[in-house]
């Protein structure tokens, strides 16, 4: 009945009048382009805050960083003993690096006398362990060694390792390391 | 009804002509289709991030996030590796039939190949090889494929001399079928 009434001044509207059914769609494709963002944004949430994903994401920064530890101790140049320990001293903590401060000036004499180079590379490397929260970490290296004497003879000899992880101002580092017993005869 | 809602917009239509009035709706239309442009690449770009961080090889690789999953491969390949790499002389057809249901592809070509090379040997020597493994490690876990680091004892006896113990270690490949996790490929390192 209003409707009527008002007629001379819907007909200035006319072109919107026209459009309505237009807007009717624009506004329903926007809910649901809302909905879709919503749920998108939801599952981005809940992937981002997995965490068994930041979990798998920890063991393997502690793996990587394990393996090159590893690698690292069982590197050393009789010509750069210097660089080669001070490797060793960052890449330990906790007991292990107690060890090798304490007995760096004994090592670094008898690898200067002996004149090896020697070098490594992991073959393998699986965490077997992982204590996200307290930060710790065993893992198992399978490890090939190269020493080369004074009379560039080399000899090749894998290894398999032990090693035991602690995280120090969010970094893994080695603090134990050993020969996987054989034979049940602990030797690390 | 639709008149009386739009009846107070169109006022100031009536008293500025028409022109404003399509301005403000093209104004609308703008909005709208901001709001929905907006709207669909923030939900794509969601989509997207959300299929990034499940699918990188971090998150993929289930090594130790699913315990269950990491304890039964690691006690199957173990537990076959000890049953394949321990024979007696008067047993060693019991080696290779566990063989058959341990060892597929080509793991089970070279265990088949290494033992008609052997086997004569053993006999012959009275050769005794009990095999335990010691250490696990599950590198990669991905639903029904595995690969492993075991790190193997051998104590090895001939007749009756000294045993001796021999250590190994070995990268497996592993793939779960039928119920239990058969081991397809084996690398000594």
């Amino acid at each position: 009945m209003s409707g009527r009434r008002e007629h001379p001044m819907t007909r200035a509207v006319r072109p919107r009048a026209g459009a309505r059914p237009v807007l009717a769609a624009a506004l329903g494709l926007t809910l649901v382009a809302g909905g879709f963002a919503a749920w998108t944004g939801q599952a981005w949430y809940a992937a981002a805050h997995d965490d068994s994903a930041a979990y798998a994401a920890e063991r393997d920064r502690a793996l990587a960083a394990g393996e090159q530890a590893v690698q690292n101790l069982n590197t050393l140049d009789h010509r750069q003993t210097d660089r080669g320990l001070d490797l060793w001293e960052s890449s330990t903590t906790g007991e292990l690096h107690r060890q090798l401060v304490d007995g760096r000036e004994e090592f670094e004499g008898q690898v200067k006398a002996a004149k090896t180079v020697t070098t490594a590379r992991v073959l393998a490397g699986a965490v077997t362990e992982l204590d996200d929260r307290a930060g710790r970490a065993r893992l198992l290296v399978a490890l090939r060694v190269t020493v080369t004497t004074p009379d560039r003879k080399s000899t090749d000899k894998d290894s398999r390792m032990l090693g035991e992880l602690t995280r120090t101002d969010g970094q893994w580092k080695l603090s134990g390391l050993g020969q996987a017993p054989v034979g049940g005869t602990a030797t690390g | 009804m639709t008149a009386t809602r739009t009846a107070p917009e169109t006022e100031p239509a009536t008293t500025e002509e028409t022109g404003p009035e399509p301005r403000a709706s093209r104004w609308r239309t703008a909005a709208l289709a901001t709001a929905l442009t907006a709207l669909l690449l923030g939900g794509s770009a969601f989509f997207y991030a959300a299929h990034q961080l499940r699918t990188t090889p971090s998150a993929r690789n289930q090594a130790l996030t699913d315990t269950a999953a990491t304890a039964r491969v690691g006690g199957d390949v173990g537990e076959g590796l000890a049953r394949i790499f321990s024979y007696t002389p008067t047993s060693s057809d019991a080696a290779e039939r566990s063989a058959g249901t341990v060892l597929a592809g080509r793991a089970a070509r070279q265990y088949t190949e290494l033992f008609a090379q052997v086997r004569e040997t053993l006999v012959a020597q009275r050769v005794t090889l009990s095999t335990q493994a010691v250490r696990t490690g599950v590198i990669e876990l991905d639903g029904d494929g595995a690969r492993l680091l075991v790190f193997l004892d051998q104590v090895s006896r001939r007749d009756e001399g000294a045993p001796t113990t021999a250590a190994a270690q070995l990268t497996v490949t592993a793939r779960f079928q039928d119920d239990r996790w058969v081991i397809t490929d084996l690398r000594t390192r």
